[in-house]
């Protein structure tokens, strides 16, 4: 990859990239309100993703102000005296994706709120932890049921991506529950041992 | 009302040299008409017994299974078999035998010999079912030999839908050589279930493959975690272990 001026990747900079560049996308495939946009990346990432529509405003304004989106004030569609901001790509849009496609971004920190707990549960907290251990175990299954399932051999791009973004979530809980289940069996066996 | 198969507080220990292994810990669990069950575990997680036992195949040592409000551990062996061949169907792809000599169409047409349908019929019945996993056509006179992985599994599936059962219990069908060919498996699967109104109990070592299903369990040491679960935990905490009673949100 040729080197990119730090200019041209300000712009990724902050926690929300993942969206940022998300939406890059969406507004490359077509222009869009920010209620339309939010609906389109909670297609696309999945309802597990819980994409918060006034993040999605926020982040359409952050693009709009580094350039990479523009915004125009149009009708709605269904009542015509009242207005709405549409936004647009940019010609700076379509190669801001393909450097973001190519910018290695550091990896989110591994942070499970129970980790916390774990690293400072006393042995008199064993029963709350298994419990919070099980709970989470219940979150992790109720998520997965959010999952939209696939339908066989995707049909287009567009399709075999979400495909491939539904799998992501499904591997992610599974390493979640596996650690958990195997979390609580080693509490159960020390207890065993030490009880 | 009713529960079409209800384990309560059922437990199962095996033999593993000289002690005894608890794979399944005072576990209750529901499947009601025309639902989806999901159950995921690693590998020796218990999900195999669970699901013997669920098929009548196995019986507990303590606690009580029912099938339709009947108890399976009360039923003499020949009423649990007809069971298994009627009302239920139990299908593990491990358990694949190819019968040389033998087509696909007959392969499925002969595991309805004991239902009083002529050759004729059950052939018909065979190739309506093997139209529906999308082998019918070219691969019904296939010999048995010949099939793919991805294709015996669905013949193990027609087998199990000619009957069509009320409810299906699927130990580990997701050994597939090829995702597309899994996700197009558990797409006819869930097509299947719901124009049957056929209940479905599926373990599976893979979440992905569990995607769609209403309730999903998760079971690992002997204990099950369910989505269904409100308030209440679905395993009840063993003597073995610390008292992990869910106590609610």
């Amino acid at each position: 990859m040729a080197s990119v001026s730090p200019e041209k990747t300000r712009w990724m900079r902050g926690p929300s990239t993942p969206l940022r560049g998300a939406l890059l996308g969406l507004l490359l495939e077509r222009p869009g309100h920010g209620g339309d946009l939010a609906n389109r990346l909670a297609v696309r990432l999945g309802e597990t993703w819980r994409v918060d529509t006034n993040d999605v405003y926020r982040l359409l304004e952050q693009l709009e102000k580094t350039g990479l989106a523009a915004s125009r004030d149009e009708p709605k569609r269904n009542n015509n005296r009242r207005t709405h901001l549409v936004y647009y790509p940019t010609d700076e849009t379509p190669e801001a994706l393909t450097v973001w496609m190519e910018t290695l971004l550091p990896r989110e920190p591994v942070r499970l709120g129970l980790q916390a707990k774990l690293s400072v549960a006393r042995q008199q907290d064993a029963p709350r932890v298994l419990i919070a251990l099980k709970a989470y175990e219940r979150e992790c299954l109720v998520l997965a049921q959010l999952v939209s399932p696939t339908e066989g051999a995707a049909r287009s791009w567009t399709a075999l991506c979400m495909d491939c973004t539904r799998e992501a979530v499904y591997s992610q809980l599974q390493v979640e529950i596996d650690w958990s289940t195997r979390t609580r069996r080693r509490i159960n066996e020390f207890l065993e041992r030490t009880q | 009302m009713t529960p079409l198969l209800s384990f309560l507080n059922v437990s199962k220990r095996y033999p593993d040299g000289d002690r005894e292994v608890l794979v399944l810990d005072r576990v209750s669990l529901e499947v009601d008409a025309g639902v989806s069950v999901g159950v995921y575990g690693a590998r020796r997680s218990g999900k195999s017994t669970l699901l013997r036992l669920a098929a009548g195949i196995a019986l507990p040592d303590s606690g009580t299974i029912r099938f339709d409000g009947r108890d399976v551990a009360q039923m003499a062996g020949g009423e649990r078999g007809r069971l298994l061949r009627g009302e239920m169907a139990f299908m593990c792809s491990a358990d694949w035998r190819a019968s040389p000599g033998e087509t696909v169409v007959d392969h499925v047409a002969t595991s309805l010999g004991s239902e009083g349908l002529t050759l004729r019929e059950a052939r018909r019945r065979a190739m309506r079912v093997l139209d529906q996993v999308e082998l019918g056509a070219s691969g019904a006179q296939e010999p048995t030999t010949s099939l793919s992985a991805a294709e015996s599994v669905r013949v193990m599936l027609a087998r199990a839908l000619a009957r069509d059962p009320r409810l299906l219990v699927l130990d580990e069908p997701a050994l597939f050589p090829s995702l597309r060919d899994r996700d197009s498996f558990y797409r006819m699967l869930r097509t299947a279930a719901s124009q049957r109104n056929m209940a479905l109990l599926v373990a599976s070592e893979e979440m992905a493959a569990l995607q769609g299903f209403k309730v999903l369990v998760s079971i690992s040491d002997g204990e099950l975690v369910s989505t269904e679960a409100q308030g209440t935990v679905v395993a009840l905490p063993g003597r073995r272990r610390a008292n992990t009673e869910w106590s609610g949100r």
